[in-house]
């Protein structure tokens, strides 16, 4: 590499001997490695949000994305909520008129950005929490954690996705998501409810802990009702018990 | 990233291939998490995609590409908490037992490693730049908007802060500094 001789990237009064000195340390940093990175993921997770432009996009587009198109289906948005399908139309109306004539330049450019940033970040996780793989929807959960101030559409995804989706691991990831938003009365309604709901024993437990640590004292009867029913697992009865002596 | 400004956006995944391993690369060694290095490049093409149009075909792709990542660091890290030191990560894979030599030398390594995660952030940036991306002094200086003989003081300043970090920890393989991991903001 161009690089390696430190030397030449030091001012000329550099004395020689503290040069040499750097130079040992500077040539022991080439041997640190650092991970590969997971090429094929991460391409997967450009060609998802290339799929939903796509999909927003004109038909007049019969190619996007080179020798993943054999997988484009994978990436179709089906069954797109209409609140989903809106941001999509937001986000694409703006890409398909850029601004190409000069560098942002003001506050209120530069806001306008960020706001259309995460139009598109929300537009992301909306579409992924819709597709077929569970792998995609738990992305999807996940990339919610990274919208700053999502919209109500997301929470009422994640709430849907808490209530019906069928993988134990996707619900499970939503509770989590669902706890930066526990302020909401929906969401302390919809936990409440889910509790009751669930089937999946890790998921009732993980929903009683939601509850403890958002102090829902409304979940009370709730949790009564599990622990008298014998049909509930002993596990999910006898946490459900240990809730109610936290929640007092 | 011409063909991509006008409008081919089947080109951005070309880009993508090229380009995507360095940004990795650089951005796991500022972070010390792989997986934040992973959602960053993520970020990263998705506001090529988003920010085509200022894309002006003058000087080098790469460092506006590095621009742009240098952004989307800085935005991630300003809602978030600053990323543990790379060694109580424990994200990178532990190095197999190694003997005599080799095992000192593997310790001197980590423990420059361990250096470099406590360097400031901005010299930080400034020797990966320079030591593991190879950039030209020209070109960061232009990514940095400062002069080239600036480069290189901040790299002997850089350097130099690195040994002795490196050293003291050779004294007292306990001993930290008192500013924390990913906390000093670039200048």
């Amino acid at each position: 590499m161009e690089n390696d001789k430190l030397n030449r990237l030091l001012p000329d009064d550099v004395d020689p001997r503290e040069a040499d000195g750097l130079d040992a340390t500077w040539r022991m940093l080439g041997a640190i490695d650092a991970p590969a990175p997971d090429s094929d993921r991460m391409r997967a997770r450009l060609d998802t949000v290339l799929g939903a432009v796509e999909h927003a996009a004109p038909p007049a587009s019969p190619r996007w994305f080179g020798r993943r198109d054999v997988d484009g289906g994978r990436y179709a948005l089906q069954g797109l909520a209409a609140a989903a399908v809106l941001l999509v139309g937001i986000a694409i109306g703006r890409f398909v008129v850029p601004d190409t004539t000069r560098l942002p330049d003001s506050s209120s450019e530069i806001a306008a950005m960020r706001s259309e940033m995460r139009e598109l970040r929300e537009m992301v996780s909306l579409s992924l929490m819709q597709q077929q793989s569970a792998s995609d929807r738990l992305k999807g959960v996940t990339w919610t954690g990274q919208l700053d101030r999502p919209s109500s559409e997301v929470i009422s995804a994640l709430v849907d996705a808490l209530m019906h989706d069928p993988n134990v691991n996707v619900r499970l990831a939503t509770i989590d998501a669902l706890e930066r938003f526990a302020s909401r009365d929906d969401v302390r309604r919809a936990a409440i409810q889910a509790v009751d709901r669930q089937m999946s024993p890790l998921v009732q437990i993980a929903l009683i802990d939601f509850l403890v640590k958002t102090n829902e004292r409304q979940s009370a009867p709730t949790l009564r009702r599990l622990i008298e029913d014998p049909q509930v697992n002993d596990a999910v009865r006898s946490r459900a018990a240990w809730g109610l002596q936290q929640l007092g | 990233m011409d063909a991509v400004r006008n409008g081919d956006l089947a080109k951005l995944g070309l880009l993508f291939e090229r380009h995507h391993r360095a940004l990795f690369d650089f951005l796991v060694r500022m972070t010390g998490s792989p997986s934040t290095a992973e959602d960053l490049v993520q970020d990263v093409f998705v506001r090529v995609l988003k920010y085509r149009g200022t894309w002006r075909g003058e000087g080098r792709f790469d460092t506006w590409l590095f621009r742009i990542a240098r952004n989307a660091r800085a935005d991630y890290f300003r809602t978030r908490p600053p990323s543990a030191p790379i060694d109580d990560a424990a994200e990178y894979p532990s190095h197999s037992p190694l003997p005599g030599d080799l095992l000192a030398r593997n310790r001197d390594v980590a423990r420059l490693q361990r250096a470099l995660m406590l360097l400031r952030e901005d010299k930080r940036e400034l020797i990966l730049l320079a030591r593991y991306r190879g950039m030209k002094l020209e070109a960061i200086a232009d990514l940095l908007g400062i002069e080239v003989g600036a480069v290189k003081v901040r790299i002997h300043r850089a350097v130099k802060e690195l040994r002795d970090i490196f050293l003291r920890l050779n004294e007292s393989p306990s001993w930290k500094t008192t500013s924390s991991i990913g906390s000093c903001p670039t200048t």
